[in-house]
């Protein structure tokens, strides 16, 4: 699965701390979940849809569809 | 070099070893008393109660440990989760190899003593690249 979620970050001026603890999760896991090494579960992808208001679809999208598209 | 504990995780993983540090406090003066008493002249059950009796003090150690999990994000819970898996896998696999070695190429006899460390070992080995692979 891929994510938008460092360029998000970046457009916001978020560090990955300061979005760990809006996320009430670990910095480490935010670095995971950027770096594509690790998917979140859904409640948490929720989670960060709502954190930068926007939907889960236009924060992730799945490898096969992304490649598709490009 | 292994990452400090972030501050999110600072209250978890400080709860986490004050409640290992006592249960293994416990543990350590369970042990040496019951090593004391099995040199005494006491009855046979009294020594197998001496022997039992660090079960009391490890199962804190595992209520803590659970305690700590079930504590932690999703992402860290699986870190403990895929450390504990090999570390089950390492022991239970390596000691059952080894047991074939005993009986078939005559190794020297393993005491059941060193499951345990075994155990616990391969999970600080294993949670240390498992941490290292997702940085």
């Amino acid at each position: 699965m891929r994510n938008r979620l460092k360029v998000l970050r970046a457009e916001r001026n978020w560090s990955q701390a300061e979005l760990a603890d809006k996320l009430d999760v670990s910095r480490q896991s935010v670095n995971a979940i950027e770096t594509g090494k690790y998917d979140p579960s859904l409640p948490l992808a929720f989670k960060i849809a709502k954190v930068f208001a926007l939907t889960i679809e236009q924060i992730f999208s799945d490898d096969e569809v992304a490649q598709a598209a490009e | 070099m292994i990452e400090p504990v972030s501050d999110k995780l600072k209250p978890v993983a400080q709860r986490y070893a004050r409640d290992m540090i006592i249960a293994a406090l416990l543990y350590s003066v369970v042990v040496f008393a019951g090593a004391y008493a099995t040199r005494l002249e006491l009855p046979h059950w009294l020594i197998i109660v001496a022997a039992i009796t660090p079960l009391g003090p490890a199962l804190l150690m595992l209520r803590a440990y659970v305690t700590f999990v079930n504590a932690v994000d999703e992402f860290q819970r699986r870190i403990q989760s895929e450390a504990v898996m090999i570390a089950a896998g390492v022991t239970g696999f390596g000691t059952f190899t080894y047991g074939f070695l005993e009986e078939w190429a005559g190794f020297p006899h393993l005491p059941l003593i060193w499951v345990l460390p075994i155990l616990i070992g391969s999970w600080g080995v294993a949670l240390c690249i498992i941490r290292l692979r997702y940085k």
